[in-house]
This record gives structure tokens, C-alpha cells and sequence, in this order.
């Protein structure tokens, strides 16, 4: 990052190769379309670099990125909501992907599908910062204090959004499910 | 002690959606124990939430390789910096070429019967600036001030749109979660961040020509960064503190003040 600082764009590579994977699987269960999330992250390394000046070097840059790529998402999600674009399921591509290590059989492969669809409905469901809390939570597996400072919520909120996103969600997916 | 059940009580939700850790971990599991009506609470709320919690974990995207190696990506971020600097640059330049250039094109039609109809009758002895000097020092008057006018307007743009803004927060009177006592900003977070970004733009490159309205920019940028720290569907009380400190800085007078002032 203090590579970045001085403006070195070759420091810009072991920053993306460290952080890339998991910014990606950020933005991609916060927005679920493949482009979209790879388009976000781009983003968001183009503003780290930006604003790499503006950095105080105390601290780890991943709570920083992960803050840039989830305020990027929700400037995205917001945006395809405007234009009509929300969720929709993924593409049959994306899950063969992400299916092809287990390879599992084709039931089960349909089976997993519809599963994730339905939950990037009760997703959906969700007021934008509850979804963020969830997605850091459960795809990322932060702490609630790491949650807190990366969304610069207090701790006490953390608890509560994702208490009340979970029976949300499950209002939800129960209610696809019946 | 009915105080203390109550107290914990309103916890079992979050220890059996596993929100608890350390000491209040201990004293709700502590209470469960003594408890019958908690465990059933306890037990009935862990159940329902554990199809949800099953489904995120065996959520495929988890473990979503991306489509694009590293490297590549790294040499598409390389690109579009390198571009974004080379626009700006490109665009600065075009910003002061044009309008210098139609000045100077008007300037030559216009300058040589003004001056044929002022010019005193010539003597002799008279020491004249050669016409060659006279056009460059012309020329790089005329730039200089084109600059500055436009540095002037851009920064008087910016406090405009800050102002906007900061009366989207402060005015807001919209519900969005009337439990929870929230209020709707709307976009205003998302403009504030993109104001910010432009922020560096305007009072690097304003220099000396923004240099009267460095404190009220200051001000703009602290209050801008409050609001773009706000989710969407805010508290109450911290729209509150975003009115308090516009209000206590006078900000919004000072802004219609500075801008008027930089529109000339």
C-alpha cells in the first residue's frame, strides 16, 4: 500500500493477487451475477489505487478494500435496481462452475441450483446493510467485531441486523418453500 | 431477579442464532439452565433458524473461483488507472485549450480596430513593445485568466452540489423503519462519496484561484464524509448529528456565500 501511496502501479499485482478472491466472493454473494462482482471488484482496486494517498498505512488494507468492494456493491445493486435489474438467477454457467470441483450428479447439481436461487431471493428480501452484515458473516466468516469495523457499524447493530435478517430470511424461504 | 430473565431473556435469540460469545454467552446458557421457558424459546428459535443457516453454508457461490486470473485483472485496473489519469489530463487540457482558443481567435478580429481606434499618433522616439511580444504576453494572460474563471466555477459547482446534499440529510422527514425510528436519505450517501472523489480534483488543481474558499471546502468535506459513512435507512439521531454540525459550522450559509462569490 505504500507502494501505492507513490503512485507505483506495479505494486498494484501482489495487492490483487492477496485480495482478489475474497473481495470477489464479496461482491458476488452480495450481488449475485458473475460480471457484475468482477466488474466491482476492478472498481474497486482502480479506487484503492486512487485514493492509496489518502491511506494512513496503520492498519490491515483488507477491512479497507472489503468496505471500498461492499459500498461499490451496493452502489451496483442500487443502480441495476433503477435500471429494473435485480437479481435473477445465475447463469447455468456459473453454478457448473462452481459445481465442477464436487462434481456432484445432475440431481444434485439442479437440486444446489435451485437451493442458491432461492436464496439470492430471500437475499434480495433484505434492506441493503443487512444483506452486507450476512454476506461478511457467512461468506467470508468475519468475527462481529471484524464485521463492525469493516462496515464501521457498532457491535451492538451487527447483532441486531443479523438477527433480524436471518428471520427474514427464513420468512422468506419458507414462504418459496410452501 | 425478573429484571435479570428480562434482560436475558431478550438475549436467547441471539445465543441460539450463535451471536453470543465469551461472558454473555455464559450467563444466557447459565440462565437456560435454571430456565424451562428460555430453553423452550431457546430451542424453538435455534430450530427455525438452522434450514437458513444450513442454506448459507451450502451456498456453492461460497467457494466461487473468479472468472479472470490475478494477473489479468491486475493489467485491467493498470489499464483504466492509466487511463483515468490520461483523461483527466487530456481533459484539463481541453478544458483550457478551447475556450483559449476562441478567446484568442476573438481577440484577433476583435483587438486590431479597438486598438487602430485608440492609438495615440505615433512619435517617434516612442519605445514600442514589438507586436510578436505584445500577442504573447496576451496570450498567456488571457490562459492564466481562463484558468482561474475555471477552477473558480468548478469549485463553485462542487459547493453547490455539496449543498444539496448536506439539505437532502438535514431536510429528510421520510420513515423507513418507523419501529427503529429511521429515516430515508436516499442517495445522498452515495452522492456524498462521489463528491469526495471529485473533491481532490477540485482543490488540487483550484490552487491559488479556490484559495479563499479553502475553510468552507474543508467544512463541505468533513460534514460530506459523515453523510457518506450513513446507510440508506438511517437513525434518527445520527441525522440529528449531521444537522448539529451544519448547523453549528453555518454551513449552508457559507456555502450560498462562497458560491456566489466564486460565480462572480
Amino acid at each position: 500500500m505504500a507502494r501505492l501511496a507513490q503512485g507505483d502501479r506495479e505494486a498494484l499485482t501482489p495487492l490483487v493477487e492477496r485480495h482478489y478472491t475474497r473481495l470477489y466472493r464479496i461482491a458476488l454473494g452480495y450481488l449475485r451475477q458473475r460480471d457484475d462482482a468482477l466488474d466491482v471488484v476492478q472498481e474497486a482496486f482502480v479506487k484503492a489505487f486512487q485514493a492509496a494517498g489518502r491511506w494512513d498505512g496503520s492498519a490491515d488494507a483488507g477491512p479497507w478494500l472489503s468496505r471500498i468492494t461492499v459500498n461499490l456493491s451496493i452502489d451496483r445493486w442500487r443502480r441495476n435496481r433503477r435500471r429494473g435489474q435485480t437479481f435473477s438467477p445465475l447463469a447455468e454457467g456459473d453454478h457448473l462452475e462452481v459445481l465442477a470441483d464436487t462434481g456432484p450428479s445432475p440431481d444434485r447439481g439442479v437440486f444446489r441450483r435451485e437451493a442458491s436461487d432461492r436464496l439470492s431471493v430471500a437475499l434480495q428480501e433484505l434492506p441493503e446493510r443487512q444483506r452486507a452484515v450476512v454476506v461478511l458473516r457467512h461468506y467470508q466468516e468475519l468475527s462481529l467485531e471484524e464485521i463492525a469495523s469493516t462496515l464501521g457499524m457498532s457491535l451492538g447493530t451487527v447483532k441486531s441486523s443479523l438477527h433480524r435478517a436471518l428471520h427474514r430470511m427464513r420468512a422468506t424461504l419458507a414462504g418459496g418453500a410452501s | 431477579m425478573i429484571f435479570a430473565h428480562l434482560r436475558l431473556r431478550r438475549r436467547v435469540g441471539l445465543l441460539a442464532a450463535g451471536l453470543l460469545a465469551g461472558r454473555e454467552q455464559d450467563d444466557v446458557r447459565t440462565h437456560l439452565a435454571t430456565c424451562a421457558r428460555c430453553r423452550a424459546e431457546h430451542d424453538a428459535e435455534a430450530e427455525a433458524l438452522r434450514p437458513v443457516v444450513a442454506a448459507l453454508a451450502s451456498d456453492p457461490l461460497r467457494s466461487a473461483e473468479p472468472p479472470v486470473p490475478a494477473s489479468v485483472l491486475a493489467a485491467r485496473v493498470a489499464r483504466e488507472v492509466a487511463g483515468a489519469q490520461l483523461s483527466v489530463g487530456r481533459k484539463r487540457f481541453w478544458l483550457v485549450a478551447l475556450p483559449a482558443a476562441a478567446a484568442l481567435v476573438a481577440t484577433a478580429i476583435a483587438l486590431p480596430p479597438v486598438v487602430k481606434r485608440f492609438r495615440p499618433a505615433p512619435v517617434a522616439a516612442r519605445v514600442t513593445i514589438p507586436p510578436a511580444e505584445a500577442s504573447a504576453l496576451l496570450e498567456e494572460d488571457a490562459l492564466a485568466r481562463i484558468e482561474r474563471n475555471l477552477a473558480r466555477e468548478q469549485a463553485a459547482r462542487y459547493l453547490n452540489e455539496a449543498g444539496e446534499v448536506l439539505v437532502s440529510v438535514a431536510a429528510t422527514g421520510v420513515d423507513c423503519d418507523r419501529k427503529d425510528d429511521r429515516l430515508d436519505v436516499g442517495e445522498a450517501p452515495e452522492r456524498s462519496r462521489e463528491l469526495l472523489e471529485k473533491r481532490r480534483l477540485v482543490v488540487d488543481e483550484g490552487g491559488d484561484a479556490v484559495a479563499s474558499a479553502r475553510g468552507v471546502l474543508d467544512d463541505v468535506e468533513l460534514a460530506l464524509r459523515q453523510v457518506a459513512e450513513l446507510p440508506s435507512c438511517v437513525k434518527r439521531r445520527d441525522v440529528e448529528l449531521v444537522q448539529k454540525d451544519v448547523e453549528a459550522r453555518q454551513l449552508l450559509m457559507r456555502i450560498r456565500l462562497m458560491t456566489r462569490e466564486l460565480e462572480g
